[in-house]
């Protein structure tokens, strides 16, 4: 996949490149290296459709420009008024700010609607009307979808609705937003940045450090060890079960679902320490996306620690605007006079969060598995608050420690059972296939498969399995001392150098000797980046 | 000028690190190389022609041939060997890539002075865009100056024990099944040309040039196989031999003069020869190698005494591999009677 994160041009060319052009340029200078490092970077996958990503940053550049007008003409029109006809004038020009922002979202997610949701619905229509016995039928598109759009569409719009709210202040310089939205190591699969988050660091363009290379360094490494050594080893069992699903029941369907969860684990927070890494070398702090995820003692703390910057754009662009919206307000007027405190918050906790999660599922592709996958998780945090009131009686009641290991083991491996269970519909090829999947663990369990030699007929053989565990346990090691708050990456970069730089090697050792390339494996592509 | 100064400075730490590792993958190079060559058995199959070939007598092969799998199924240097004395010695892999054939040119260049290069065509048509025909020139670049990279799996059959080894016979592998092709002509006469990539083409480019500089002839030839060839390839590559100077052999257009019977001489339904259409195609190479090339006959030769050892291990592998491909055609037959 052309210029992807983990592969050998992106690593050993393209990216020592931009850092030493980088490094050798002026500061004014830095700015454009890194936006054209950027469009070249989207150019490689997706040639002149680089066009597209720099029409929206001139899109949102320019809706933030006329909020800006607009408030300010408001401010001015409004100077001196009488207090009644100053709000009706701010008001009005509230209102014409609104107008942009939504044509400007309308327009963002028409375009992001139309070329990856569009097929899904003429798929859906055909159904319908093959089902109904009629001939109609639509053609599916075929569309060329530009790298990424998922993760700038969201962060264009969170732009504008910030200008909107007043939370930032329209940007002049058109340069900035376009390195904001085109940065290239955020383009293929996040974080999802605010702008609060990088534009700033990004324009500031600093000086290339020593300690922020090796700080990069290490960081890629790292991720390349969590996707090459243990991601594309599993992906080669998750693919042989998923391909032939129905061949299979009982454990080896909880073996996948398992195996699923850790490979997306392990590739997609191994991408974003590769991301990270790269915005390391500039200088640039970019969110983290992921909190030790396995540590989590219910669905919700889940979300804040996996895949946390679309967690976070929800809440601020979705959650936010319904929790304020009059519809809420209604009902909470109404419910609290009717139904009660515990009913009316239920029904708050609904209206607010069902839209949250229907974007979540549809966020991911337009897919009846991707939607159920949402929904799947609105029914759990759902239980889980109706249910909040019980397990705090069983708490005091009890006087039990929700903090110590007696409680929190359970809880967390309660989670596991989730997380398993919701990444075994996601990986499933439709919403079928999932059910299907999902009943067929209860027909005949045969533990024994474990061991027979099994596991061994799905493309990996003892020594991939050893390499995995050996990664898995590496991983959470370094999961438990970063819980525990005993390392970070800050902490690591305080460490005497030749230590330092020993555990350096042996990182890069181990990825280099039981990294899953070269003969006998197949370089795997990024999953998030088909989002 | 100050500013620049500062700016090498900020790379020093950077560069010291990076050195050290250089000198870190150079030590495991050696050390990989070594075991690979002490236990050969540890490297997987798929990588054995590139020590295989290194472990031959230098200067002792006269015919090198390179290609993917339709190399080492259709050019068999032992039966060349009984017919005609010839040294040959095929680098063939499973899929090589071009970028693999240089490096495995080159690095074969190291220790042997082939007075004939013998490329097969079929991987000459591999779509390659440049972003790939780059990608694959640093991992092949990459795994020739530091071969720890190709031989990294090591340790998984050191560890677990040597996998099953697919058994060469001077890089030609005896492949005893026989699954018929049954689709009739395939080289229907025209003036379209295939399309070659520019990265093969330039890796091709490059490869005849360092023949010609070191006075080897070159031969391109194309196995017998319906599935992969078809006459615009044809011309594409009449046409690249000619401008290159270098002879160009289509088995696709001779298969007749060669007497490839597709009932008993396809591997796999027209995508590869078995043993019994290597033999066939390997005898008439041997012949045209012989007519046409000053090549010596080296089977009375002290020097190549191990290889007459090596034609008897060969034809025991070939007489099990003609017996097993009578069973099947016989069930076949049954079969089809039924």
């Amino acid at each position: 996949m052309a210029l992807a994160y983990h592969t050998e041009l992106y690593l050993f060319v393209f990216l020592p490149l931009v850092v030493l052009v980088y490094h050798f340029s002026s500061q004014k200078m830095r700015r454009a290296v890194l936006i054209l490092a950027g469009y070249i970077f989207f150019w490689s996958f997706s040639q002149w459709l680089v066009g597209y990503l720099i029409a929206v940053s001139g899109l949102v550049y320019g809706a933030g420009r006329w909020m800006e007008q607009l408030k300010e003409t408001g401010k001015a029109r409004s100077k001196g008024l009488p207090s009644k006809e100053r709000s009706a004038v701010k008001k009005q020009y509230k209102a014409k700010e609104k107008k942009v922002l939504i044509a400007g979202i309308v327009i963002l997610l028409g375009i992001l609607a139309y070329l990856k949701y569009c097929n899904f619905f003429i798929q859906n229509i055909n159904r319908i009307f093959a089902a109904s016995g009629s001939g109609f039928h639509l053609n599916p598109q075929n569309l060329l979808i530009p790298i990424g759009i998922s993760f700038y569409t969201l962060e264009a719009i969170g732009y504008m609705a910030d200008v909107y709210w007043g939370r930032i202040k329209a940007e002049h310089n058109f340069g900035k937003v376009a390195l904001f939205l085109g940065f290239f190591p955020q383009i293929m699969e996040g974080p999802i940045s605010s702008w609060n988050d990088t534009a700033d660091a990004l324009w500031e363009c600093r000086p290339v450090r020593s300690e922020n290379l090796t700080k990069g360094i290490i960081r890629i490494a790292w991720g390349l060890f969590k996707k090459i050594v243990v991601a594309d080893r599993l992906s080669v069992l998750v693919a042989a079960i998923y391909d032939d699903y129905t061949s299979y029941h009982g454990v080896m369907i909880v073996v996948v679902a398992i195996a699923y969860t850790l490979q997306l684990y392990m590739e997609f927070s191994g991408c974003m320490d590769i991301v990270i890494g790269s915005g390391n070398l500039f200088g640039v702090d970019l969110p983290e996306n992921f909190r030790q995820p396995f540590f989590a003692g219910n669905a919700s703390e889940f979300w804040r620690r996996w895949h946390i910057t679309l967690g976070a754009w929800l809440k601020a662009y979705v959650f936010y605007p319904v929790s304020v919206s009059g519809l809420v307000k209604k009902w909470n007027h109404f419910a609290r006079k009717h139904v009660g405190k515990y009913l009316t918050k239920m029904g708050i906790f609904a209206m607010t969060l069902f839209p949250v999660w229907m974007c979540n599922g549809l966020w991911h592709g337009a897919q009846w598995n991707y939607i159920l996958y949402g929904m799947y998780y609105f029914v759990i945090l759902l239980a889980g608050e109706a249910v909040a009131p019980v397990r705090e009686m069983v708490l005091e009641r009890f006087h039990l420690d929700c903090h110590a290991l007696y409680w929190r083991v359970p809880q967390i491996l309660k989670t596991w059972m989730i997380i398993f269970t919701g990444e075994m519909f996601f990986r499933a090829e439709g919403a079928a296939a999932g059910f299907h999947m999902f009943r067929s663990i209860f027909q005949g369990f045969e533990l024994q498969k474990l061991w027979d030699g099994t596991l061994l007929g799905m493309g990996l053989n003892a020594a991939d399995f050893a390499a995995v565990g050996f990664g898995i346990l590496i991983v959470a090691v370094a999961d438990i001392l970063k819980e525990r708050k005993l390392l970070n990456w800050d902490k690591l970069q305080e460490m005497k150098l030749p230590v330092r730089w020993i555990l350096y090697y042996g990182l890069i050792f181990a990825v280099l000797l039981l990294g899953a390339y070269g003969t006998g494996y197949q370089q795997v592509d990024l999953i998030y980046a088909g989002f | 000028m100050q500013d620049f100064k500062q700016k090498m400075r900020t790379l020093k730490k950077p560069a010291v690190f990076l050195a050290i590792f250089l000198c870190l993958i150079l030590i495991l190079s050696a050390f990989f190389v070594n075991m690979a060559k002490k236990h050969p058995e540890f490297v997987q199959s798929r990588n054995r022609p590139w020590l295989n070939i290194q472990n031959e007598k230098k200067n002792s092969i006269d015919v090198l041939v390179l290609g993917d799998s339709e190399s080492y199924t259709t050019f068999s240097p032992l039966e060349i060997w009984k017919q005609n004395g010839i040294a040959s010695f095929v680098c063939g892999q499973t899929g090589q890539e071009v970028e693999e054939t240089y490096y495995m040119l080159r690095r074969a260049l190291r220790t042997q002075e082939p007075k004939v290069v013998v490329f097969e065509t079929n991987s000459m048509f591999q779509p390659q865009n440049a972003a790939e025909g780059f990608s694959k020139t640093i991992a092949q670049t990459v795994n020739y100056y530091f071969p720890v990279f190709l031989l990294h799996s090591m340790w998984q059959n050191w560890l677990m024990g040597p996998e099953k080894q697919q058994v060469y016979y001077k890089g030609f592998v005896v492949r005893d099944i026989v699954e018929p092709y049954d689709g009739g002509s395939y080289m229907e006469k025209t003036e379209r040309r295939e399309y070659m990539s520019r990265a093969v083409r330039s890796y091709m480019d490059k490869m005849l040039a360092m023949c010609r500089e070191k006075g080897i002839s070159v031969i391109l030839y194309s196995a017998p196989s319906p599935n992969n060839y078809n006459y615009a390839k044809h011309n594409t590559l009449t046409d690249y031999a000619e401008q290159n100077g270098a002879e160009y052999l289509d088995f696709n257009l001779m298969t007749e003069e060669l007497g490839i019977d597709w009932e008993k001489d396809s591997l796999d339904n027209g995508d590869h020869l078995n043993v019994l259409g290597a033999e066939k195609l390997s005898r008439y190479f041997g012949s045209y190698l012989e007519e046409h090339y000053d090549l010596e006959d080296h089977r009375k030769d002290p020097e190549y005494s191990s290889w007459n050892e090596d034609v008897q291990k060969y034809q025991n592998a070939e007489k099990n591999a003609i017996r097993k491909i009578e069973v099947i055609l016989e069930y076949l037959r049954k079969k089809k009677q039924k």
